[in-house]
């Protein structure tokens, strides 16, 4: 099987780590390599000592993107798990990397704000932390990502399904018969055959 | 000029109006209500069809869009239960066996464009582009190549109304019909020049919602939503008219089909065929408050799964089973005898029963159920656990039929002879119509 990259961005607390790693365990299930490049992983290790800048925000986007390529040059998914606030550096990594879905994980700003679990945002707007993507520094949401999923008003499970499901009708993953349809999507046709006397 | 020179030298175009009967065809091309309809059969054929069993949506649409019955495409109804359990299974697209006649035309270079099809959902790559219909969820698993996503959402399409805000509001309703109507033809529209298409097929689903809502409407002339229920036909007739002007604009228009999945009729009454079996001591549940069939006793000789598929409780085959494969004909002759002879008021429930074997052949046929029943119009048969009485009230005004759906084309060449027509029929004409082989069945 060729290898691809499945590329998250979005802004911080959005759902992008839960969803990789929700995608990895089922793409293993099916037999792939997979690795996760996960945003705050690669900062301890790959672009340690990297700030906030443009600049090296760029940096150490083009790290991600250089060990996703490597990695799907070997059959391997890399699944990248970062703000990648930038998106010309992201479309600059979907031009090296060539076979590239990105999946933007979309939440607003204020909803993030108040949902806030690790309280990044309450040290943000309150200062502590400079430089923090959608407080004081811009985020850019990509113009034609493969595929949207709203995580103020998803269940993770609905916006895994459609993940997987665009791999699949992308060609790049096989499909599978059965299971094909998330608890929620289950709930949401039982209703409508209910509704129409089916069941 | 350029765009003319590139069509495709090929072309069929196809309607369905879901759930629509060639009875109420015949009267509104007569009366007036559907003009040009009436046009369009008085330059060709139309024909009564009968459709697969069980005789709904999901498993119809499958066998037109394969040619194939049940036996063979492995869609058995909108539920299933999950292979040596008790669990209800939802079956999708995917679980589709066979080609689809857009594959076949796709292995000859030809395109499909496929708007609102039920039973294709989630969305799969065809050569063309394809927008699937009921039971779609999220519109983003809905069309294939997903670069339509953003035309979808450009034109606020809709995949389907929702039932529990219109069913009893007519006003709610008739406006989300139109409205619907609407986005079907503005995405047709937009995909008609934007595809260089060999076939082009929408698929109308607001006449089924509109009978299973309010069937009431359609001849009873006092009927408060009589003239709406008119209307809306009026608009449907109107959007087949200016698909099949624009088709023909491009040829002779001969290669033009319009077709439904089933029939319709008015309910009277819903009838539980699980009470029925419970009543008779061939279905019981291990305990009282049991509410599924994952509560099924051992002592259950068969259960039936909706609308009315029967199947025996076999051994080996679900888990408390406890029929073995001897007296598995003998139970079939005795539900055989028990449906026959059920009856309401003195009036019989049951027009026909087949057995699964007559009407299912192929490789997933032993998946089907083991008998099949067909009620008299009027007693929408249900496959609902530990409902207490047999005959209850209706819920819903319309019910689907196995016969009196209809196919009208301009090739009546094509059209088989000697013999009644069946839905399988239609998709074999439109592929002849492309001069490509028939699915082999």
């Amino acid at each position: 099987m060729k290898g691809f990259t499945l590329w998250f961005t979005g802004l911080p607390s959005s759902g992008k780590s839960t969803l990789a790693r929700r995608v990895e365990e089922i793409l293993l299930e099916r037999g792939m390599n997979v690795e996760v490049l996960d945003g705050d992983e690669v900062r301890e290790n790959l672009s340690k000592g990297l700030g906030f800048s443009k600049e090296d925000r760029d940096t150490n986007i083009r790290r991600i993107g250089f060990v996703a390529k490597l990695l799907a040059r070997n059959g391997a998914v890399a699944i990248t798990a970062a703000i990648s606030p930038y998106r010309d550096v992201r479309d600059e990594m979907r031009r090296a990397i060539g076979r590239f879905v990105e999946v933007y994980v979309e939440c607003p700003i204020d909803v993030l704000k108040e949902r806030d679990v690790k309280g990044l945002y309450k040290k943000a707007l309150a200062g502590e932390i400079k430089h923090f993507t959608g407080v004081d520094d811009p985020y850019e949401p990509p113009l034609k990502p493969e595929v949207v999923v709203h995580s103020d008003r998803e269940s993770v499970d609905e916006s895994v399904a459609r993940i997987v499901g665009t791999l699949e009708v992308l060609g790049y993953i096989p499909r599978v018969s059965g299971g094909d349809f998330s608890a929620s999507e289950e709930e949401t046709i039982k209703r409508r055959l209910k509704d129409l006397g089916y069941i | 000029m350029l765009k003319w020179f590139q069509q495709p030298a090929e072309r069929a175009c196809v309607v369905g109006l879901d759930g629509v009967p060639c009875s109420m065809i015949r009267r509104f091309t007569q009366s007036g209500v559907m003009p040009r309809l009436a046009d369009i059969v008085a330059r060709g054929v139309l024909y009564e069809t009968t459709v697969t069993l069980p005789e709904i949506s999901s498993v119809s649409w499958s066998s037109f869009m394969t040619g194939k019955n049940p036996g063979e495409h492995g869609i058995f109804g909108f539920t299933d239960l999950h292979p040596g359990t008790y669990t209800q299974s939802f079956p999708s697209f995917r679980d589709l066996k066979c080609d689809t006649i857009w594959d076949r035309l796709g292995e000859r270079k030809m395109r499909s464009v496929v708007i609102n099809q039920p039973a294709t959902y989630p969305a799969r790559p065809i050569h063309g582009a394809l927008v699937s219909g009921f039971v779609a969820v999220h519109l983003d698993r809905s069309v294939f190549p997903a670069r339509y996503l953003r035309l979808l959402r450009d034109l606020n399409y809709e995949i389907d109304l929702d039932a529990e805000v219109v069913r009893d509001n007519p006003t709610a309703l008739f406006r989300k019909l139109h409205e619907l109507l609407i986005a079907r033809e503005r995405l047709l529209d937009a995909l008609w020049t934007e595809e260089k298409w060999n076939l082009m097929q929408v698929v109308v689903t607001g006449t089924d919602r509109l009978h299973h809502f309010l069937f009431d409407a359609y001849d009873d002339e006092a009927h408060p939503e009589h003239q709406n229920f008119l209307d809306y036909y009026r608009a449907v007739d109107a959007f087949v008219g200016r698909v099949y002007d624009r088709f023909a604009a491009s040829g002779d228009g001969r290669n033009f089909f319009v077709l439904s999945d089933h029939g319709f009729c008015r309910t009277r009454h819903e009838v539980n065929v699980n009470a029925v079996l419970e009543q008779n001591g061939l279905l019981a549940f291990a305990a009282p408050d049991a509410t599924g069939l994952d509560g099924i006793s051992e002592r259950a000789t068969a259960f039936a799964l909706d609308p009315a598929r029967l199947y025996v409780h076999r051994r080996g085959r679900y888990p408390r089973g406890g029929v073995p494969e001897d007296r598995v004909e003998g139970i079939l002759d005795e539900l055989t005898a028990l449906f026959s002879s059920l009856a309401h008021e003195g009036e019989p429930v049951i027009r026909r029963i087949f057995r699964g074997r007559e009407v299912y052949h192929g490789s997933e046929a032993s998946r089907g159920p083991d008998l099949l029943l067909v009620p008299v119009n009027g007693f929408d048969l249900k496959g609902r656990v530990r409902g207490r009485e047999v005959v209850v009230p209706r819920r819903l005004q319309g019910m689907h039929t196995w016969d009196d759906a209809f196919v009208a084309t301009g090739r009546a060449d094509l059209v088989p002879q000697g013999r009644e027509l069946t839905l399988l029929d239609v998709p074999q004409m439109i592929l002849k119509s492309l001069h490509v082989e028939p699915m082999d069945s």
